[in-house]
């Protein structure tokens, strides 16, 4: 059972992660290669302060105030640079905090902060929260989605120039989109230190912010259930596949690109075709 | 005599950038796609030169050898990946470049295993000394004389002749050039096979230059390239040129002055940032 | 009829069970980097610890039970690392693990361990908070600052050059074997001239080359692994340097010289493998190594090969159902092994004396030994 609640827990962070990511990139069109740098934030700032004692409770807003913070600041890149562009720089900002933080002494240099302890809450009790605080997201997506935010979101990811025609101030959702988002990829962060006990320079670069676009996109850009199903499962992924072993990150690669070249529109896009077949018998 | 040499440095360098960036340039000009996986044909190119280097002890054979069969797979990458998603988002052709890219990773090492390959005998090792004090590799030299001897013939094959012309008219406006009976899927064709070709020499040259190819050589040009042609302007190819050399310097001096402070990938990519904040359409980009 | 069914359900039973009673496996937990930068290493310390459990098996298992290795690919990064101790400790139970991997991923797994009270063997990684993650930790291999020690007893004493040029790989590995040498240096009237960092993806070394060579030191003692060091010293010595280059165990793989080529030769290194060893122990593994795997020993294969013999050791006196009692077996080892003399002290620190060895004609040799008992003192908390 205490295998199968780790497995829970690595899920439920992933889910909140990957939905954090289509808050900015499915909702509001930014996209962005350089994701795992905000729940770097999260997940340093989380474990310098659990090694000193420090509340998980307290730790959370924190993480994520900061994680923000900098989601702020790449938010205003954002208004000087679009699409490609802005996906290289967001790649940029990755590669920086990762750089950064590899020098910081205080952070545990290029060896990480290890050692952090165990929850208060207990294994199980940790990972309810872990799987509440992503369904509140969730629902909080799904809600957005359909209000008059998703609405906004949606005319922005479509067209940027038509939007403010239109009389929508562009910059500040754009921003607030970024702040919401990496805010709770701090969260997820802090989550991340708690269940890993571990953080190292190495776990939030490039190859991670990838893999939560994969997430993303493998769910279908925008799609809340889509994507909270693709990172439940790529995030186990593999662990499961651990008998393939030596090919499973080729298997992973090839039905990643069979998605991209045959269902670009994700999991929610299979399910959607497959619904109005159905519908339409 | 220091600095002189790391500037030559910093030149190889970057014209070992500018052959992959190029690359990049090409198809992003073409095409608007990030094409990621461009740094697997780099890591096909060392191989199959390292390989035929082994087997026939010429290396000029293994640079015809990488191009020719490099270019090839470039356009089946072409065929096979990227012209079915044209009509799709960026970003899946995006994501489908970076599944291609580790897929092809993983393939190198499961194919020729972890260890990576050498040279048995390797060519042009050693140096000269060209004035007092500043020394140059015979392989460095090769890098650059090989890198200006391939730019000029791309210079005066695009501003020359009529496959160059055709093939400028095919970027700036696709649908006019067909009009006046350009065949742009040749155009296409040729455009992937050139980049990669490039990419194979880059590979070559760097496997020279280490003695060693391995299955990961890739993952550094696969991202730094697209720092690379953002920072020079997308779709610019000198802006590519221009970014490549200045890059190159910039590390060289950096990784020996500033490498306490940031590392090579963070010094290349904060140089970017800045540079974009200022010029968000790169340096020799066009708005 | 059911009674004859009965019956012959009972006996299948019965003879499972039987079966299942002798032919008892103990599993062992091995984490190793198979996929990813790491992976060279990972496959010759999977190869290294597969050999140990054949010899093992071959002669009879541990008291009549046969050794089974429960292998996972960590791909050297911690984030897996932690996920693979806890499904090795709680799905596959286990009985003590082994980590063929980094200081990164094994460091996060000792965590893990230790917490469940498992006993845990690093074989080579080298960051000294390995073994503080607690007393169900060990380590086979040396700590990163002791060889950084041995490297400067080496430079300054043994070789009497003192003015030393140092490049760092920027990692745990690296920065664990320049603080030691650091600390040691003044004791042996060592200066170190300058000091120059890269990182592990790095293969072209032109700028640092270059400065190296207008500091003109009498020696350079620069840290790598193999895929690095290769390219490095081929570079070093290209670029007109012929000053002694001294590395550690990172080199320590037939593939350095490979990359290297003549460049190669002189290179001498501080490790724990000696190919002209003398020790029936270290031979035995370096012939049975190049028979079952086609390549040349190298010292990852030989702790791996090392950490499992010291494990199997411990299983003989202490039995494998008591994890705690295994701990305490382990902590009392006392075994002449392919990488030396291993015993622990009381942070689960092994103490031996270094090997260094020298590349000539093309092969690694014996160069020379250091003992200094004092100087090779691993941290005891």
């Amino acid at each position: 059972m205490a295998y199968e609640i780790t497995l829970l827990t690595t899920m439920a962070i992933s889910v909140l992660f990957a939905l954090s990511l289509n808050f900015i990139t499915g909702f509001c069109g930014q996209i962005s290669l350089g994701h795992a740098a905000f729940m770097g934030v999260g997940a340093y700032t989380a474990a310098t302060m659990m090694k000193a004692s420090i509340s998980l409770l307290f730790v959370i807003p924190v993480a994520a105030v900061f994680a923000g913070v900098l989601g702020l600041l790449v938010g205003f890149a954002s208004l000087r640079v679009r699409h490609d562009f802005l996906a290289i720089t967001t790649m940029g900002v990755v590669f920086l905090f990762v750089g950064v933080v590899r020098q910081q002494e205080f952070l545990g240099g290029e060896i990480g902060i290890s050692g952090i302890q165990q929850s208060v809450l207990g294994r199980t009790g940790f990972m309810l929260l872990c799987v509440v605080l992503a369904g509140v997201f969730a629902g909080f997506s799904l809600l957005v989605k359909r209000s008059w935010l998703g609405f906004v979101f949606d005319s922005i990811a479509d067209n940027e120039d038509v939007s403010q025609v239109l009389g929508i101030d562009v910059a500040k959702y754009k921003l607030f989109a970024f702040v919401v988002g990496t805010a709770t990829a701090g969260t997820a962060g802090a989550l991340y230190a708690q269940h890993y006990r571990f953080v190292g320079p190495d776990s939030f670069g490039f190859v991670e912010s990838i893999s939560v676009l994969a997430m993303v996109v493998v769910g279908g850009i925008g799609s809340v259930w889509g994507v909270m199903f693709a990172a439940a499962v790529l995030s186990v992924l593999p662990l499961l596949i651990q008998f393939v072993d030596d090919y499973k990150i080729l298997v992973y690669s090839a039905l990643l690109f069979s998605m991209m070249r045959f269902s670009p529109d994700g999991l929610a896009g299979i399910v959607q075709r497959l619904l109005n077949r159905v519908r339409n018998r | 005599m220091l600095y002189l040499e790391l500037l030559f440095q910093g030149i190889v360098q970057g014209s070992i950038y500018a052959l992959i960036a190029l690359g990049l340039t090409l198809v992003y000009g073409l095409l608007r796609i990030l094409h990621v996986a461009h740094a697997a044909l780099f890591t096909l190119g060392g191989y199959i030169g390292v390989i035929v280097t082994n087997q026939t002890g010429s290396l000029a054979l293994a640079i015809l050898a990488a191009m020719i069969v490099v270019g090839l797979v470039g356009v089946a990458m072409y065929k096979l990946a990227y012209e079915p998603l044209l009509s799709k988002p960026p970003f899946i052709a995006l994501i489908a470049s970076i599944a291609l890219f580790i897929a092809a990773e993983e393939l190198f090492r499961i194919i020729f295993g972890p260890y990576g390959l050498s040279y048995e005998n390797p060519p042009l090792q050693g140096g000269f000394e060209i004035i007092s004090g500043f020394f140059l590799k015979y392989g460095e030299a090769l890098v650059i004389i090989l890198s200006i001897l391939i730019l000029s013939v791309l210079g005066w094959v695009s501003g020359y002749t009529r496959l160059g012309v055709s093939w400028r008219a095919t970027v700036t406006d696709p649908d006019m050039a067909r009009a006046f009976g350009v065949n742009t899927q040749h155009v296409r064709y040729l455009n992937f096979f050139i980049g990669s070709a490039l990419a194979a020499v880059a590979g070559v040259l760097v496997a020279l230059l280490n003695n060693l190819v391995e299955p990961t050589m890739g993952s550094v040009p696969s991202y730094k390239a697209l720092a690379i042609i953002v920072l020079g302007g997308l779709g610019s190819i000198r802006g590519t040129l221009l970014a490549s050399m200045i890059l190159g310097v910039i590390e060289s001096f950096g990784t020996i002055y500033i490498g306490h402070l940031l590392d090579r990938d963070a010094l290349a990519f904060g140089f970017l940032i800045v540079v974009l904040m200022f010029r968000p359409q790169g340096l020799l980009g066009t708005r | 009829m059911t009674m004859k069914i009965g019956i012959l359900g009972a006996i299948l039973g019965v003879s499972l069970v039987a079966a299942s009673a002798q032919a008892g496996t103990i599993k062992i937990g091995f984490n190793v980097p198979l996929t990813g930068f790491a992976a060279a290493d990972g496959l010759s310390a999977k190869t290294g610890a597969e050999l140990a459990v054949e010899q093992i098996n071959g002669a009879g298992g541990v008291k009549g039970d046969m050794l089974e290795l429960v292998i996972y690919d960590d791909q050297a990064s911690p984030k897996e690392a932690v996920p693979i101790a806890q499904k090795l400790i709680e799905k596959d139970e286990v009985v003590a693990g082994v980590s063929g991997s980094y200081s990164g991923s094994t460091r996060a797994a000792a965590g893990i361990f230790q917490e469940a009270g498992v006993p845990y063997i690093s074989a080579y990684a080298i960051h000294p908070d390995i073994t503080r993650a607690g007393n169900f930790v060990f380590r086979t291999s040396f700590v990163g600052e002791v060889q950084g020690r041995a490297g400067a007893k080496l430079i300054g004493e043994s070789l009497g050059l003192k003015r030393v040029a140092i490049i760092t790989l920027k990692n745990d590995f690296g920065q664990a074997l320049a603080a030691g040498f650091k600390e040691a240096a003044s004791s042996f009237g060592i200066e170190i001239l300058s000091e120059y960092e890269y990182s592990i993806k790095d293969r072209q070394f032109g700028p640092i080359v270059s400065k190296v060579r207008a500091d003109k030191p009498d020696v350079i003692y620069a840290s790598g692994y193999f895929f690095t060091a290769g390219p490095l010293v081929s570079q070093l010595r290209a670029g007109g340097i012929d000053v002694p280059i001294i590395g550690q165990e990172g080199y320590d793989s037939q593939k350095f010289i490979e990359i290297a080529g003549a460049a190669s030769e002189g290179t001498i290194i501080t490790t724990s493998l000696d190919r002209d060893s003398s020790v029936a122990e270290t031979q035995d593994f370096i012939k049975a190594f190049e028979a079952k795997s086609g390549q040349k020993a190298d010292m990852v294969a030989a702790s791996a090969h090392t950490a499992i013999k010291v494990l199997a050791e411990a299983l003989q006196s202490s039995g494998a159902s008591d994890r705690a009692a295994i701990r305490n077996a382990i902590a009392q080892t006392n075994l002449t092994a392919s990488t030396g003399q291993i015993s622990f002290n009381k942070l689960g620190e092994v103490q031996k004396s270094v090997q260094v060895q020298i590349v000539k004609d093309g092969q690694w040799h014996h160069h020379s030994v250091i003992d200094d008992a004092e100087l090779l003192s691993p941290p005891s908390e």
